[in-house]
């Protein structure tokens, strides 16, 4: 073999793998194209590599996806920009196939390379392309075809834009409703690109066209369009060509299509200015939030508190507040769950003394709702709400209720005020927090459920990172290693899962004087599972003692005697950890 | 190839399939340390006993959220691992790899849904076909399943297994004379224990509705726990909708750990914590909330390219949407209009006339 094949010989073996019979090897060759062709190099990929990707079009469905992902990135390896219209080719037939997820990689990879064309290759291969695909037979073609337009147009000449706008319409006149779904989908971006005299004379008919197509699915995907085409408006063009259309589709008769509408409700508002917004868009969103179906009731309470931002607040009050106050009694749980993650958001926009009066009555009715994901809404938000109004006003009126919740049936209600605890704590100070909570932090680490104990120590270790050390010595540290002589190990194992947790938190001298006595003790349980997470815990208490010159002499005093003999012990698991754990200090 | 079983475990946690070869590797091991085992396994408390998960993933991961990770937690599985639920895959996938990785924490029993003819018409081999695109998968578990110890004994004094007894089996000796290495036999001792039901209104054994293994009642319990000097059995095997049943003066309970079954029974489920003073304390828990919503990526795969849910252009659940979307077969996803049955099947009780 001469050298130059010898060099090769790897390289071979990649491509043989991109025609072998298993198709797991063929997607490793794809995903490795760029090697190949960099070990080819450009004439040789652009000559060689390229046009026999082409011809073995009919493969997997997911190599032809890798296929498609690789080409978009594929330029630099055929040796630049003017040389990117030779992708163009295989795109093309990638763009055209059965399966949607290979097309559309094949028309996100065709957008990449674009703007790296110039007007020339745009004109000789781009718009092409883009022709034959749109009077493609198949939809597939068709619909690919779609989202092609908007980035081939900015380059493209006068009269080849005239064409595209020309046959943009067609597209959205199509006799499937698949293609005019995927037209829907690709006119906003389209619009943003044709300028504002064509989007008036030719988008504005066609995404009115659409607007009251027969088909709701394509009804429902004009609304992302108005949004785009709106922010290209001034607000009375926005007024004078779309306020007929909005009240239309707030009214539509399919709730899919209102939902649509609700859902984008802040990003319309946004987009057809102040004016639209406060005299016709309040009477939309209103008559959105008691929608009859829930769904879009869910969506619109979504939106309350990014649309509340762009009225006044006496809008707020009068209009959006009693819509709110109904929404929170509501029928569907989905909808006050809904309501609940969104509605503390209200606070900071009413202020203080609007929110007191208003929103707090609300908010304790839903931390008693019979719904356990509405409840945990609220207490996830309480943060930005205890910005607004302050943590005594909030502990008053709220504590007695989580304190409630923290006894909640449903653990992950639990979970959820353990997780807010060390906030509280840090706002209440220690006197209050010993005063109401301690107890409840204690209980929680004889919880049944085990996802609560183990909240429960690092809920420990945060308070020993408030409320300092010596507080922790006195208060928590007692109370866990007391556990370590429970008759259930599993809440044995809450000690050494505490110890473990807490270990960074304190000093070595706490760890010498009150966690190893038990540690050493828990070293002779009778039940493996202990005694292998004792190895783990011994394992992270090391590096905390050797930090110490006074303590780190207990190391080898006790610890590594500890590991030693468990690593002995008869049970497997036992031998295994407490090995591992022996490794950095042998 | 190097096994990285921590990894594997790490990857299924996250509900992400083993490749095939893997699979065919923790098969092939797997089998190996079960072929030791005996058909009936002495373990010592404390344990925690999970009855039937039917593919049931999220409410498996709820049961180690709840009675703790693995190998923290010792567990002892009493079958009926695959079929009926969205992800048996996952769900055995994992439960070889933690055996596997932990023999010694982890106990797996055998149910009558360890079994070539019923997971061939209760879902496990289609969700194998439809993940894998061949049956290879479903051929290396139910060559594993094989190989799945009958019965476990805690502390010499509960008897735990699948179904329940047979008129065959009057000692624990004679189980262990079964060769069990081998599909499930229509009737005999060995389909007995993973079919059997306990009749509390009857004192004997009487033909079973289900077409095979037998019930069995109160003069039964009482004669085999006298006469292998233990105090109570545990078994799985039937739907309880709070979770768990107790029979027969505390003689006997039944075990049920798969919440709100086939997605629609809105029953409890529980998992049964023993203590090494036999406390027996049943943690009792709803089905996990994962269960109701597609996590991210499966909305991903479910979407269309703007981001539109997929359900919106549906005419609410009906049975269509398989394993790719996260929603229960009743539609879970609140979207209108979303009631649509999964056939006929009865979920609460197996039947053998289903497939012979």
């Amino acid at each position: 073999m001469n050298p130059e094949s010898e060099e090769l010989y790897p390289i071979a073996i990649l491509i043989d793998e991109l025609r072998h019979d298993d198709v797991s090897l063929r997607l490793n060759a794809i995903k490795r194209l760029n090697t190949i062709a960099l070990a080819l190099g450009h004439q040789r990929t652009r000559e060689e590599l390229i046009p026999f990707l082409d011809e073995s079009i009919d493969d997997e469905d997911e190599v032809l996806l890798a296929l498609a992902g690789e080409l978009g990135e594929f330029t630099e390896y055929i040796g630049g920009p003017q040389f990117a219209h030779i992708l163009l080719q295989p795109l093309e037939n990638l763009a055209a196939v059965e399966e949607t997820m290979v097309r559309d990689k094949a028309v996100e990879s065709l957008n990449k390379i674009c703007p790296q064309l110039s007007q020339a290759q745009l004109e000789q291969y781009y718009i092409p392309l883009l022709k034959r695909l749109t009077l493609g037979d198949w939809f597939t073609s068709r619909t690919s075809a779609t989202g092609l337009y908007a980035c081939g147009y900015p380059l493209a000449s006068p009269a080849s834009q005239e064409d595209m706008r020309k046959s943009f319409g067609q597209l959205c006149a199509d006799d499937t409703p698949m293609v005019r779904r995927a037209a829907a989908t690709h006119l906003g971006a389209f619009a943003k690109k044709v300028g504002k005299e064509h989007l008036i004379s030719d988008i504005i008919p066609l995404f009115n066209k659409l607007a009251q197509d027969e088909q709701d699915s394509v009804r429902l995907l004009t609304v992302t369009d108005l949004v785009a085409i709106a922010e290209e408006l001034s607000p009375e063009e926005s007024k004078a060509y779309f306020l007929q259309t909005l009240k239309s589709m707030v009214a539509d008769k399919s709730w899919r299509v209102r939902y649509m509408i609700a859902d984008n409700f802040v990003k319309l508002s946004k987009a057809v200015g102040e004016e639209f917004t406060r005299e016709d868009l309040v009477v939309a969103f209103v008559r959105l939030l008691k929608d009859n179906e829930a769904e879009v009731r869910t969506a619109a309470s979504g939106q309350v508190p990014g649309f509340s931002e762009l009225i006044d607040k006496d809008t707020i009050l009068n209009y959006i507040l009693p819509c709110v106050r109904d929404l929170v009694t509501d029928t569907s749980q989905h909808v006050r769950a809904a309501l609940a993650m969104q509605i503390s958001g209200l606070a900071p926009i009413l202020g203080k003394e609007a929110t007191t009066e208003h929103l707090l009555p609300l908010f304790l009715q839903l931390l008693k709702d019979e719904f356990p994901d509405v409840r945990l809404n609220i207490i996830s938000k309480l943060e930005t709400v205890n910005k607004v109004i302050g943590i005594e006003l909030l502990s008053q009126s709220l504590l007695p209720a989580i304190v409630e919740l923290a006894e909640d049936k449903q653990w992950r209600v639990r979970l959820a005020i353990i997780d807010y605890i060390p906030l509280l704590a840090t706002q209440l100070g220690v006197e209050f927090f010993d005063e109401k909570l301690g107890a409840l932090c204690m209980s929680w680490l004889g919880d049944s459920v085990f996802s609560i104990r183990e909240a429960a120590t690092v809920n420990l270790r945060k308070l020993t990172e408030v409320f300092g050390v010596d507080w922790a010595k006195q208060t928590i540290i007692p109370k866990v290693l007391a556990m370590g002589t429970h008759p259930n190990y599993l809440y044995r194992m809450t000690t050494i899962f505490a110890i473990t947790a807490m270990a960074p938190a304190v000093t070595p001298e706490v760890i010498r004087d009150y966690i190893l006595p038990t540690v050493t003790n828990l070293v002779s349980d009778p039940i493996p599972n202990i005694r292998f997470n004792v190895a783990k815990s011994i394992e992270a208490l090391i590096p905390v003692l050797m930090q110490n010159p006074d303590t780190a002499p207990l190391v080898d005093q006790q610890l590594k005697p500890a590991l030693i003999k468990l690593s002995e012990d008869s049970d497997n698991d036992v031998r295994f950890f407490s090995q591992k754990a022996l490794l950095p200090v042998q | 190839m190097v096994l990285d079983l921590d990894a594997c475990i790490e990857s299924l946690f996250q509900r992400q399939l083993l490749a095939e070869s893997v699979i065919k590797e923790i098969c092939e091991k797997t089998k190996e340390l079960l072929m030791s085992e005996s058909n009936v396994v002495h373990i010592k408390a404390p344990v925690t006993v999970v009855g039937d998960i039917h593919g049931q993933f999220y409410d498996l991961l709820e049961i180690f959220k709840i009675g703790g990770y693995c190998p923290d937690t010792n567990y002892l599985f009493l079958g009926d691992y695959v079929d009926r639920g969205l992800y048996s895959v996952e769900t055995i996938s994992i439960l070889t790899c933690l055996k596997l990785r932990y023999p010694d924490r982890v106990q797996l029993v055998r149910g009558n849904h360890e079994s070539r003819a019923v997971t061939s018409t209760y879902g496990f081999y289609t969700e194998c076909m439809k993940k894998y695109g061949t049956s290879d998968v479903w051929h290396y578990f139910t060559d594993l399943f094989d190989y799945l110890t009958l019965s476990v004994v805690i502390d010499n004094m509960i008897f735990c297994v699948h179904g329940g007894l047979s008129p065959s089996i009057h000692t624990i000796d004679q189980i262990k004379v079964i060769d069990r290495f081998k599909e499930i036999p229509h009737e005999g001792p060995m389909a007995d224990l993973v079919w059997s039901d306990p009749d509390p209104g009857r004192e004997e054994f009487a033909v079973s509705p289900r077409g095979a293994g037998y019930t069995f009642g109160s003069m039964v319990v009482e004669k085999f726990l006298h006469e292998n000097r233990m105090d109570h059995i545990l078994r799985a095997h039937q739907l309880c909708m709070e979770g768990f049943q107790v029979l027969f003066d505390d003689q006997l309970s039944t075990v049920w750990s798969a919440p709100n079954y086939c997605y629609r029974c809105g029953n409890l489920a529980s998992i049964l914590e023993i203590g090494v003073e036999g406390e027996r304390h049943f943690n009792v828990f709803e089905a996990a909330p994962e269960n109701e919503r597609p996590t991210p990526a499966e909305a991903q795969r479910t979407l269309f390219s703007n981001g539109v849910p997929q359900s919106l252009f549906s005419n609410g659940g009906g049975g269509s949407n398989g394993a790719g979307v996260g929603g229960g077969p009743n539609g879970a996803m609140t979207f209108a209009g979303a009631s649509g049955s999964n056939g006929g099947i009865d979920p609460a009780q197996d039947t053998i006339h289903y497939f012979l």
